[in-house]
């Protein structure tokens, strides 16, 4: 199961399907980012895909009948309109059109009374209709999912057509588990299951012996991991510089040189990245020192090219080393940006905070330490606040819990009204209410013999202390322990054995360290295969 | 982990992380770092990257293989690679409404088709060059060839719906026999007109020379709204115009168009369909080419190396010309006042973008072939090679066979000695065979042999880096190129300086 090899085949597909000649991509906003994210431009434009168009464009664009237009859309109203004014004065040769969800007759009608002029060649549906970031990992990019903590209408329509894409690109008809304790998880995991009754017969797929399973989650059950300071690179990367489309922007780094205002992170592309994406922060800089000294130890080593096998050599290694070398000074650019912000905010005690309220369960000691945190100028108030929040869920219920005092000192720390409401709305968000299971693991006696013993082996990192919720969740699931009051199965079939093929969904957002510790289980779990998808990638900023 | 603890207290600079404390500091550091890493550019690269990309290979082996071997420290080894990731996935489910959209489109087309059919054969009617001229023969003429609609059929002009009157009058479509207002009136150009039943001879003329335009481009008169009086109009039919209506031009356009578009192709379009011919005839010698390389540069036998070394001619050649060709498409002019002009320019970078990644991809990795003299050299290597395997292998053989044959005394009869040495012989003939399997060509042997590249077209690489340098403003980089270039081309006149004396 990988999701970025599922759309990659979507669009090599198409390509391959309008055959040679001359071609124009013709996307929305949406596709445009799902094909970006599996497919370098280099990579397309080999396969004479040469110009990329924007339907919305429509009266700008200029007519050049010698192209082919492989058309990629989702299929809204909006579109299916534009598409079909575009097809009365068709401006290429051909249409290749591929929806990225299900499309209605009425649709297909509206268009093809469009087509007068026989310029129409293919029209299908391709369910790349998602975000895939990471080989395991996908998301909707739908920020603010919930309106007043349920559902609004148009976006649910939309995740739940975003997750069956997700399960007819992997060819996967799952059952259907949910969490119990969320309203929202029950509302998408129905919505879901109408889509797949509906269209039972694409979801008619050869039987596999053990069917895949869904998992519906919901944010709100574990509000703490989006709160911490993360230290794997992709993860640090994406909370302190923010990760868009595999894009990153560094023009607000101090002496940016200009070509690296905007740099790429992809795994696909980058040798480097996708070694180290999961890597602490120390290890990644241990590499990097690491191929640094094998640039400096060249230069020592070696005076001049002087004969002309050395200049064969340089000549054929050259192109490879300037994309090295690309490689290295973007890390090196990337790794100094964030060793200066960690320096600068004091992020390393922040952090270490931040893990010390996630796991342990010491009230006076920690808010000694929150208080004398806010004496220090240098602590973002943005780092602050999360620090408040994660006291205010921990807490919650502790008797002598001083929110108020801190949200006062907040206040005088100048954090804005409007964010000093962020801490009673997490509380409603994630607080104990909210909760369907045991985020900190007070009552369960096996989690606190665990978290005793975990004491006595010492702890391994202080930065990395914290498991997200859905490791443990997981676990169970692989081991077919998880409850099944906390999470039902949506109608009377039910698993029997180990689930081995996993798609989980979590409502308003998944973060990088449950991406990271989803992928650890891929890896350390033979025969397991989970994909993990969110409304969207969350970084502390929200 | 515990290491971990201490590279982070200390770790404020990515590559020195023992001496520098402070954030300026480790600037400072960075640009120094970072510029002596371009200095290793002009040093020398020589197996760097065979040194750095086996690190990395090696680190990802280790890697899966301490994963497997143990799980308990998963933290320290994580990559981000999983080897079940790139496993062979089927595409993901599909869905074709074309069909569905076929059947509702051709109900449609079949009317349009029809229609203009029947339009197109009228007007062959019309333009009978024996038809009669004057005006009152020509409109019962017209009237025998269309069915006009009676006057009294419509009491308002089908197109605008305005009423008829003494102002507004009733004309008729001399296409479909239509009726319509003089201001809903369109004007087929008679020239315009025979284009539908001359345009093979046209295009012939176009393709012959292509600065032949046709005249009536525009192929419609719309009639000014001001001054026209009956007698203008009068005088623009008897021009060799004919009043249709505007459902019959836009039939006659379509029709227009679509003939136009299956028999007109720019010429950029033509260059574009000769150099992905060029890459495609490329492509499919690359297959034949590699495995010769590889097998002299091992100095086997198996192929010609001149056969090779047409080949490779034959490969730069076509190279070359995908090369000339992009570049010709990039350069092309494009009209400026044209309406696609901004895009065609786009459209046409993106070829030569291609084009020259295609090159580079290729080009670059193209495998130099011995010379003959060297590839004499590499033959006599081998067989010694051979020799002294087929030694080796004898030699254990010869051991192996005392070994058994002191077993067998051990412990069997004498009489079955014959049968196993046989047996061995056999033995060794297999292990005759797993040597010529095994003695595979290696990336590390053709590395040997890429010393007589023909110097000319290395020369052209470096000029190639040497534009790129300077319009990435490298200076120094430049420089380092400029001298090799130099170097390169008294060698080269060296070198031929000696040919012309011998």
């Amino acid at each position: 199961m990988n999701v970025i090899l599922a759309v990659k085949q979507y669009v090599s597909k198409m390509i391959e399907e309008s055959g040679p000649g001359m071609k124009v991509l013709l996307m929305d906003k949406d596709t445009t980012t799902y094909v970006s994210m599996v497919y370098a431009k280099s990579e397309i434009l080999q396969k004479e895909v040469y110009l990329f168009e924007n339907i919305d464009s429509g009266a700008s664009r200029e007519s050049m009948k010698h192209l082919k237009c492989i058309t990629f859309l989702r299929p809204t109203q909006e579109n299916v309109q534009l598409l079909a004014s575009e097809l009365k004065s068709p401006k290429y040769g051909l249409y290749y059109i591929y929806f990225s969800n299900v499309i209605s007759k009425q649709d297909v009608k509206i268009l093809a009374e469009a087509d007068d002029q026989e310029v129409v060649r293919e029209v299908q549906e391709f369910y790349g209709d998602y975000i895939a970031v990471n080989p395991h990992l996908y998301s909707f990019n739908l920020i603010g999912c919930a309106q007043s903590l349920a559902w609004s209408k148009p976006v649910l329509t939309r995740t739940a057509q975003g997750l069956a894409a997700v399960l007819l690109s992997l060819k996967k008809c799952p059952f259907i588990r949910y969490q119990n304790s969320s309203e929202m998880a029950r509302t998408l995991a129905e919505s879901v299951k109408q889509i797949i009754i509906k269209e039972a017969g694409l979801f008619e797929f050869r039987k596999t012996d053990v069917t895949p399973v869904l998992l519906i989650l919901d944010r709100r059950d574990d509000a703490v991991s989006p709160l911490l300071n993360q230290w794997t690179y992709q993860a640090m990367v994406h909370e302190l510089l923010g990760i868009e489309n595999s894009k990153i922007n560094l023009s607000n780094v101090p002496n940016i040189s200009k070509d690296l205002k905007e740099v790429l992170l992809s795994a696909e592309h980058d040798e480097f990245y996708a070694e180290n994406m999961y890597l602490n922060f120390g290890e990644m800089g241990t590499n990097i020192q690491k191929l640094m000294d094998e640039f400096q130890k060249t230069s020592k080593n070696h005076t001049k090219v002087e004969s002309i096998q050395d200049m064969k050599n340089f000549i054929e290694n050259y192109p490879q080393f300037k994309k090295m070398s690309g490689t290295v000074s973007k890390h090196v650019t990337v790794v100094s940006e964030l060793s200066r912000q960690v320096g600068l905010y004091y992020l390393q005690d922040v952090s270490e905070l931040e893990q010390e309220i996630a796991c342990h369960n010491d009230h006076s000691a920690q808010l000694q330490r929150i208080k004398s945190f806010f004496t220090n100028d240098k602590i973002r108030p943005k780092d602050l606040l999360r620090l408040v929040m994660l006291y205010a869920l921990r807490y919650e219920t502790h008797t002598n819990n001083d929110l108020a005092g801190l949200v006062d000192s907040l206040k005088r720390r100048g954090v804005s009204e409007d964010k000093r409401s962020l801490v009673h709305a997490v509380l409603e968000y994630g607080g104990k209410r909210a909760r369907g299971s045991d985020l900190f693991g007070n009552s369960d006696p096996s989690a606190i013999t665990k978290r005793i013993m975990k004491g006595l082996k010492g702890v391994e990192n202080v930065y990395t202390q914290h498991q997200p919720l859905l490791s443990s969740t997981l676990d169970q699931l692989i081991r077919g322990k998880l409850r099944e009051a906390s999470y039902p199965y949506l109608g009377t079939s039910q698993l029997k054995d180990r689930p081995q093929d996993i798609i989980v969904f979590m409502i308003g957002g998944c973060t990088f360290e449950e991406s990271k510790a989803v992928h650890m289980l891929n890896r350390n779990t033979p025969g397991v295969k989970i994909v993990l998808g969110g409304s969207s990638i969350h970084n502390s900023d929200r | 982990m515990a290491d971990t603890g201490n590279i982070m207290e200390g770790f404020l600079c990515p590559m020195c992380m023992k001496d520098f404390g402070t954030v300026s500091q480790l600037q400072e550091h960075f640009e120094v770092a970072h510029s002596s890493e371009d200095k290793a550019v002009f040093q020398s690269l020589k197996g760097f990257f065979d040194k750095a990309k086996k690190r990395i290979l090696g680190d990802r082996e280790n890697e899966f293989g301490e994963n497997s071997s143990s799980d308990s420290s998963p933290n320290l080894n994580l990559s981000g690679f999983d080897p079940t990731w790139w496993e062979f996935q089927e595409l993901g489910c599909v869905r074709n409404h074309t069909d569905a959209f076929k059947a509702v489109r051709d109900a449609r087309i079949d009317h349009f088709v029809v229609e203009t059919n029947k339009l197109l054969i009228r007007l062959d009617k019309l333009l009978d060059p024996e038809a009669p001229k004057e005006a009152s023969k020509r409109k019962g003429f017209e009237k025998s060839v269309v069915p006009w609609v009676p006057d009294g059929a419509v009491p308002c002009c089908l197109s605008c719906e305005e009423s008829f009157n003494i102002m507004r009058r009733k004309h008729h479509c001399r296409l479909c026999g239509g009726i319509m207002c003089n201001k809903c009136s369109e004007f087929l150009t008679l020239t315009y007109a025979r284009k539908f039943f001359v345009f093979t001879e046209y295009f012939l003329a176009l393709i012959v020379n292509p600065a032949v335009t046709f005249e009536g481009e525009s192929g419609f008169l719309k009639r000014s709204d001001s001054s026209t009086s009956l007698n203008s109009l009068m005088g623009l039919e008897a021009e060799g115009h004919m009043r249709v209506c505007k459902t019959c031009r836009k039939l006659l356009e379509r029709r227009d168009q679509m003939v136009e578009q299956r028999n007109i192709k720019p010429n950029f379009v033509v260059l574009y369909e000769k150099m992905q011919e060029c890459m495609s005839n490329a492509n499919d010698l690359i297959p034949q080419y590699l495995p010769m390389v590889d097998s002299l540069s091992m100095g086997e036998a198996t192929y010609s190396l001149k056969e090779a070394e047409l080949l490779r001619t034959k490969l730069i050649r076509l190279y070359d010309a995908v090369d000339q060709i992009s570049k010709k498409i990039q350069n092309l002019e494009i009209k400026p006042d044209s309406p696609s002009a901004f895009k065609q320019q786009q459209l046409q970078k993106a070829i030569r973008m291609s084009a020259s990644g295609f090159m580079q991809e290729n080009l670059m990795g193209l495998q130099a072939l011995p010379t003959s003299e060297q590839y004499q050299e590499l033959q006599a290597k081998r067989r010694a090679e051979v020799q002294r395997k087929i030694a080796a292998e004898r030699q254990a053989a010869m051991e192996a066979q005392n070994r058994e044959r002191f077993n067998q005394e051990e412990s069997e009869k004498p009489g079955k000695i014959l049968s196993i040495g046989k047996k061995l012989g056999h033995v060794r003939n297999d292990s005759q065979d797993s040597v010529g399997r095994g003695w595979k060509p290696t990336e590390e042997g053709s590395k040997v042999s890429k010393v007589g590249d023909p110097m000319l077209q290395q020369m052209e690489i470096i000029r190639g880096y040497i534009k790129q340098a300077r319009e990435a403003k490298r200076w120094d980089e430049m420089e380092m190129l400029e001298h090799n270039l130099k170097d390169l081309k008294d060698e080269y006149y060296r070198q031929q300086a000696q040919n012309f004396q011998s």
